[in-house]
């Protein structure tokens, strides 16, 4: 009798125990990049909106995804033999996205969130598996380009593959499409980054013949793909905003639709590579403009070829010795280029504005090129924001930064024509680092006044320091800026 | 040559970048929401961090902090007998001119003083200013995040519990108006106050902030800026009081702002009644009551004057309008901080020099009497006139000293007092004396 309640005590404790436990260790989908979220939350500036949409987003998606079933959905896509093969990499492939998710909060409509939780759910509803129900779906699921099997069952080729995404994207004019498809690719882990840069060849080159081929056949139909695709292009916005800005150019400079076309290709292959590398980019700009050194230097220039001026500029450095100035004037250019791109991307600039900054840059350089070669030139009174003389490493950085804060002021200008109270600031380190050299600048001449030596640089750097950590701690900066003070005061 | 050419594409980037609309010198007329305020603040003292310091009182209800900037030539010490000197701003969040003057106020003085105007160098290297652009940054959220340019008349008021921050201060008045009657103190009226404020339920986290704040800086002067109106309201109407000193400093506010002081102005609505408005101030007890203000509070429980000004018709007005406001308010604000250096002021000590703190100065003829600091030291602000200036504290003698007191600058006045005890060695050495001669002489 008694053992029958101990038994009855014993298995009621451990019920209990089960129940506390899953009561205290409440699941969430994302439970461990909330914690950190919120605590950034306190400290940090309120977050783009479309970053918190993306969150918001993310979360109902992998709801909904238990639910629900999408039209385009990438789970269509898995056959029943791939299926267990995929569930593994999912997993593996899950704890990237979980990181991946917080890292390109741009890409809301691409994110494909997997519910883990249960891998049954991840099958879609039973009335799919009968395609005689899905009358209107019924030829996207067929012959669904983002399936990995044809119709008739046999696996797809390299090249079937290709010529699939390319016709998918011709016939919907989104290469949003190539994105999806890529990114999941490479979640899944299919296959590798390099691979997909060789498939967003293949792709484009599949892409251009078709379009080329379509063209021979109409050349008006040709005009209106055209314009698609430029429209295209400008609704897509969220995941392709840096392709507007290189319409008008594009069109400015070059005479022929095919040329126009070739070039927004190849233009787009380069910014794929370019996105999807993510923290890479700066490594596709080095190999490219490596690659371009080796083989041929106009690869390697190929945004940049849209600045005739500057073009003719660096093709005047042709000379031996200067070549690691061109480097240089290349490297800025660059930099400057992928700032307003991400200025775009980010929403703080129109594309209309950051294209019509970089003409105008163009011309400017025209004519200060004119004007300081027509006069003789001493060591030029500039130097950087610490008034040191700066080997050329530094001075990149210093130009850079200084490009940065005159970008600063274009943004406010553009900010008064349109007054929101709510914009993300990615140029906040260029407001700190104009306050801290409008400091420097007046400390040297105060001192200058006074006649004292001068200001010890190491006493200052030490006691703002010291400052800077005492307002993190209050909650008066946060962590990030901190760092970036100090950063900006340890390079003085 | 590698310098020249980036030399080059550096000046063309600058130029083809340059477009200044709308900004005032360095200043860059916007709304700044909590995290834009902040940073504002931060890239001030970035610019000038000899000179500024921030810091915090604490936080909002929502978790924002009450943020402070502090300018002066030893930011984070008062100096002994330097006075401080306090602008509050957006009490009501939806005021929002109020907030905003203080932000760019900030980063004018910061550009002026490294620009050598000699009038600011001199304000900052002896007055302590403390500028605080929020005192209801979640008010502000609220007000700002409506769409839509016209902003509600009430939307923000409130702190995020729904306290009217400007009705939330231990009313004073009432205990006056007895003490008036049947005698009693006419200064610092609230006993115990730390323990009457941190036991206080009914105190939102931003008034106990600054109730904190109002006790542990000697504050002279201050004022706080409101919207809704254009006129500076100042405290009371007894004319035994500082009457007389009030008008002067809401004066001294309202003459350079040309609105304010406009005679013809139109009221702001047209059923408004204007009719105590006269120079672009008025007295609050004439206009309308507010009984748990924070002006009043100021006067009641501290040593510090602090008048009521409202800047604005529209409490929050479009962005291209904040320009003119700043231009109107600039000058006003700079003057006003500026009439803290009058009246008289020095040190309370005793005969070894040390300083006495809380000692009593008290005005004849004027009821309100005010204390020295840590330090000794006191300021009490008076109108031009003359003036007998006592000097107390419990245990010492009492002084009292003649002044002829100017429009400005301050009059130093310093007070040695002797403690009774040493009146009385004094005293007993003296009879000792007289005692040893006598006996002496008598010979006994």
């Amino acid at each position: 009798m008694a053992l029958k309640y101990v038994g009855v005590f014993v298995i009621f404790q451990l019920l209990a125990l089960n129940v506390v436990s899953q009561i205290s260790a409440f699941p969430t989908p994302t439970a461990t990049t909330d914690d950190k979220t919120v605590y950034n939350r306190q400290l940090t500036e309120e977050r783009p909106l479309q970053e918190q949409i993306a969150e918001a987003d993310s979360v109902k998606a992998a709801v909904q995804s238990a639910e629900s079933r999408r039209p385009t959905a990438s789970k269509d896509t898995e056959s029943e033999q791939e299926r267990d093969d995929l569930t593994v990499l999912k997993t593996l492939a899950s704890g990237q996205k979980s990181k991946e998710t917080a890292e390109a909060p741009v890409r809301k409509q691409d994110q494909y969130v997997p519910d883990e939780s249960d891998s049954t759910k991840s099958r879609r509803l039973a009335e799919d598996y009968d395609s005689t129900k899905n009358g209107m779906d019924d030829g996207k699921y067929q012959d669904d380009p983002e399936s990995f099997r044809q119709v008739d069952g046999t696996p797809l080729t390299a090249e079937d593959i290709v010529q699939k995404i390319a016709n998918k994207i011709y016939e919907e004019d989104d290469r949003g499409v190539f994105d999806r498809i890529v990114s999941k690719l490479l979640k899944l882990g299919l296959i590798t980054e390099s691979q997909a840069d060789t498939l967003e060849y293949q792709v484009a080159e599949a892409l251009q013949d078709l379009i080329t081929k379509n063209a021979r056949n109409n050349e008006i139909e040709d005009m209106e793909s055209n314009d698609q695709e430029t429209r295209g292009e400008q609704d897509d916005q969220g995941s392709d905003a840096n392709t507007d800005t290189w319409e008008p150019p594009r069109r400015r400079y070059d005479d022929e639709d095919e040329e126009v076309d070739d070039d927004e290709t190849e233009d787009e292959v380069d910014r794929d590579a370019e996105e999807d590398g993510g923290d890479a980019a700066d490594n596709t700009w080095d190999k490219d403009t490596e690659e371009g050194n080796e083989v041929s230097p106009e690869d390697g220039l190929q945004d940049l070829q849209y600045f005739p001026n500057f073009y003719r500029l660096l093709r005047s450095l042709n000379s031996d010795q200067d070549t690691q100035e061109r480097e240089t004037l290349i490297t800025i250019m660059k930099t400057l280029i992928d700032f307003v791109k991400m200025m775009v991307k980010y929403g703080t600039i129109t594309p209309e504005e950051g294209v019509s900054y970089l003409e105008n840059l163009d011309a400017m350089i025209a004519m200060q090129t004119k004007n300081k070669l027509g006069k003789s030139l001493g060591p030029p009174d500039f130097t950087g924001p610490n008034g040191k003389n700066l080997d050329e490493d530094d001075n990149t950085k210093a130009e850079a930064a200084k490009m940065q804060k005159e970008y600063e002021n274009l943004k406010d200008s553009t900010k008064e024509e349109q007054p929101s109270t709510e914009t993300n600031q990615p140029g906040k380190s260029e407001t700190y680092l104009e306050a801290i050299r409008k400091n420097i600048e007046w400390l040297k001449k105060h001192n200058k006044e006074e006649g004292k030596d001068d200001y010890d640089l190491s006493k200052l750097k030490d006691f703002m320091d010291q400052q800077v950590d005492s307002y993190i701690e209050k909650g008066i900066i946060a962590k990030d800026e901190g760092d970036t003070i100090k950063r900006i005061y340890s390079s003085l | 040559m590698k310098q020249f050419l980036s030399v080059v594409l550096f000046g063309a980037a600058a130029v083809a970048l340059v477009s200044a609309a709308g900004t005032d010198g360095e200043i860059s007329f916007e709304y700044h929401r909590y995290e834009e305020m902040r940073k504002a603040l931060v890239s001030v003292w970035l610019q000038c961090p000899t000179i500024t310091r921030i810091y915090t009182i604490g936080e909002s209800f929502e978790g924002r902090e009450l943020l402070v900037l502090e300018m002066s030539d030893n930011p984070g010490t008062h100096e002994p007998g330097e006075p401080e000197f306090k602008y509050i701003a957006n009490m009501h969040g939806n005021e929002a001119v109020g907030r905003e003057l203080l932000i760019y106020l900030a980063q004018y003085l910061c550009n002026q003083y490294q620009q050598g105007n000699e009038t600011i160098i001199d304000l900052i290297h002896n007055t302590r200013i403390h500028l605080m652009p929020s005192m209801n940054p979640d008010g502000f959220e609220k007000a700002a995040s409506q769409p839509g340019e016209i902003k509600d008349w009430f939307v923000g008021r409130s702190n995020a519990q729904g306290v009217d921050l400007n009705r939330n201060f231990p009313d004073l008045d009432r205990i006056i108006y007895i003490n008036e009657r049947e005698g009693g103190a006419n200064n610092h009226l609230l006993q115990n106050m730390k323990k009457a404020v941190d036991e206080n339920t009914k105190l939102a986290p931003e008034t106990k902030a600054v109730i904190h704040w109002i006790m542990d800086i000697p504050f002279v002067l201050s004022a706080n800026l409101h919207g809704g109106d254009v006129v500076a309201n100042y405290p009371y109407d007894e004319t035994r009081t500082d009457d007389v000193m009030f008008k002067s400093l809401a004066r001294a506010y309202s003459m350079y702002n040309p609105v304010m002081s406009d005679p013809h102005r139109p009221p702001c609505r047209k059923n408004d009644d204007d009719s105590s408005f006269k120079d672009g101030i008025t007295n609050g007890g004439a206009w309308y009551s507010v009984p748990g203000g924070m002006q009043d509070f100021n006067y009641l429980s501290s040593n510090c004057f602090e008048i009521t000004l409202e800047l604005s018709c529209d409490k929050f007005p479009n962005e291209d309008t904040l320009k003119t406001y700043w231009e109107q308010n600039r000058n006003s604000l700079v003057s006003y901080i500026e009439q803290v250096h009058r009246g008289v002021k020095g040190f309370v000590r005793d005969l070894q020099g040390n300083a006495i703190s809380n000692a009593t100065i008290s005005v004849e003829g004027i009821d309100h009497d005010i204390t020295t600091a840590k330090d000794g030291d006191y300021w009490r602000l008076l109108a031009p006139g003359n003036y007998k200036v006592a000097a107390s504290a419990p245990g010492y003698l009492t002084v009292i000293k003649k002044v002829a007191v100017p429009y400005s600058p301050a009059t130093r006045v310093d007070f040695e007092l002797e403690s009774l005890m040493e009146r009385k060695e004094e005293e007993r050495e003296e009879l000792m004396d007289w005692w040893k001669m006598m006996s002496e002489t008598l010979n006994f």
